[in-house]
């Protein structure tokens, strides 16, 4: 049963990114500043440091298939967000090993996530000419307010998150 | 979990020409979306139904007391506008009436201003903003397809861009780029109508550009209105498109654009219409070639 509360949990975000710029103020949308809301992949970055140990892959798992997933409700371009979430939370994986876990590096991880997870999707629309956005443009009016905006949706539900998936991880390793 | 590390590269390699193909094979041309796509759209789109009731009711409350602040202003201007209609009312009817008849005399049934709404609820937008899309929850089996208008209260905001079979994903006027064009005109006197088209939307500006294809004698002033001509494709003729902000002319100085800025306000959406052009463009065709056998 334990498994399937991270899935469902990963699957609310879904659902919940597409109804996400309903509560931003309309002079934030309409403006030129574009925000994005990277929950899933703040969810996602949430496992891979506080349920996966070194020799599992479930955050990898959930990865592929909620990017394809997310591919299929919001864009429809297969592909592209399964290809960089993935990419993003293998690297995190990776350098999960070389910091000690704790509130700051918790907070450079996500930084790291949804700023890569963020130019992955940027390439890959330029490259094919699904967006023409100069790189000045991106970095000033997309990526950074992105990654300010899925920060403060991290504080808020670092403290609930942490605890549930410490819980179940403790529990599934019992088993 | 060896298999990771020792074919970490093969695992790549795959994954990644998986995702090519993906991405190649949903940037084609296509129709309709696979029965995958389809069953997730209209799960996901019950769930997201499920959920913006609550989240529709609170956002209802907080535009609502809103509303409140200003409700005696708006109530004495709203009196003041109520009387002149009355006389327009009666106009209305007037010229429905004889329009009707002179059509009846004419054995015409459909125009292209004739349309049949569905009305729909939007569920969710897309948080890829680049994309300019919201989904609604009118799909296939509600009559819904591919490249139908949409309209609020206030004017056209975009058009069907694929449709399940219970939900259906519109592309905004926002989003539209030069493949998305519309035939467009700004009514004049005396059949010195402005024709031209729609071809996408200018970020810098937020303003849709209207390419003018018929010069007339007639300069455009600011705050003409564009409507829809009907002329080619499903869009009926007569759907207020936006106001004119500025003419300015194009880079080689042959043809004029008229910025003109959308007349509804593609940000603050929950109820759509989508309207089903009664005469069918099949139909249309079929009475030409009735008319030349005769």
């Amino acid at each position: 049963m334990n498994r399937l509360y991270i899935p469902l949990f990963l699957f609310l975000i879904l659902v919940l990114e597409g109804v996400a710029t309903f509560f931003l103020p309309a002079d934030l949308i309409m403006g030129e500043l574009l925000i994005v809301p990277h929950w899933l992949l703040a969810g996602l970055v949430f496992v891979v440091l506080y349920y996966d140990s070194e020799n599992t892959y479930f955050a990898l798992m959930y990865a592929v298939i909620f990017g394809l997933l997310f591919d299929m409700i919001y864009t429809s371009i297969l592909g592209v967000y399964m290809f960089s979430y993935a990419t993003v939370i293998y690297i995190i994986h990776l350098l999960k090993k070389m910091l000690h876990i704790n509130f700051f590096s918790m907070i450079l991880f996500h930084i790291i996530g949804i700023g890569a997870g963020d130019l992955l999707i940027y390439f890959v629309y330029n490259i094919t000419d699904l967006v023409d956005m100069a790189w000045n443009d991106y970095l000033l009016d997309r990526l950074l307010p992105t990654i300010g905006l899925n920060l403060i949706f991290v504080l808020v539900i670092y403290p609930f998150l942490k605890k549930q998936l410490v819980k179940w991880r403790t529990t599934e390793q019992w088993k | 979990m060896s298999f990771f590390r020792n074919k970490r590269l093969l695992v790549f390699l795959i994954g990644f020409i998986v995702v090519v193909v993906l991405i190649g094979y949903s940037l084609g041309e296509r129709d309709k979306l696979s029965t995958a796509e389809q069953l997730v759209n209209d799960t996901v789109g019950w769930v997201q139904s499920v959920i913006n009731m609550p989240v529709g009711f609170v956002t209802n409350i907080y535009t609502n007391m809103n509303e409140f602040l200003n409700i005696y202003e708006e109530n004495q201007i709203l009196k003041e506008q109520l009387a002149g209609y009355k006389g327009l009312i009666y106009e209305v009817q007037e010229l429905r009436d004889e329009n009707q008849t002179l059509r009846d005399n004419l054995e015409l049934t459909n125009s292209m201003r004739d349309y049949e709404p569905i009305q729909a609820n939007v569920i969710s937008r897309s948080p890829e903003l680049w994309l300019e899309e919201v989904t609604i929850d009118t799909g296939t089996q509600d009559g819904v397809q591919k490249n139908m208008v949409v309209v609020t209260g206030e004017g056209m905001i975009g058009k069907i861009k694929t449709a399940n079979q219970f939900t259906s994903k519109v592309q905004l006027l926002t989003g539209f780029d030069q493949f998305n064009r519309i035939s467009a005109m700004i009514s004049k006197e005396e059949g010195h109508d402005i024709f031209g088209m729609i071809e996408g939307f200018d970020k810098e500006s937020n303003s849709l550009m209207f390419r003018i294809i018929e010069e007339s004698e007639e300069d455009i002033g600011e705050g003409e209105l564009v409507v829809s001509s009907g002329m080619g494709g499903v869009f009926p003729a007569g759907l207020i498109i936006g106001t004119v902000k500025e003419v300015v002319p194009d880079q080689y100085g042959l043809t004029r654009t008229a910025l003109v800025e959308p007349a509804a306000d593609v940000y603050d959406i929950n109820q759509v219409m989508v309207l089903d052009r009664s005469l069918d463009v099949v139909d249309e065709d079929a009475e030409e070639e009735e008319v030349k056998e005769e």
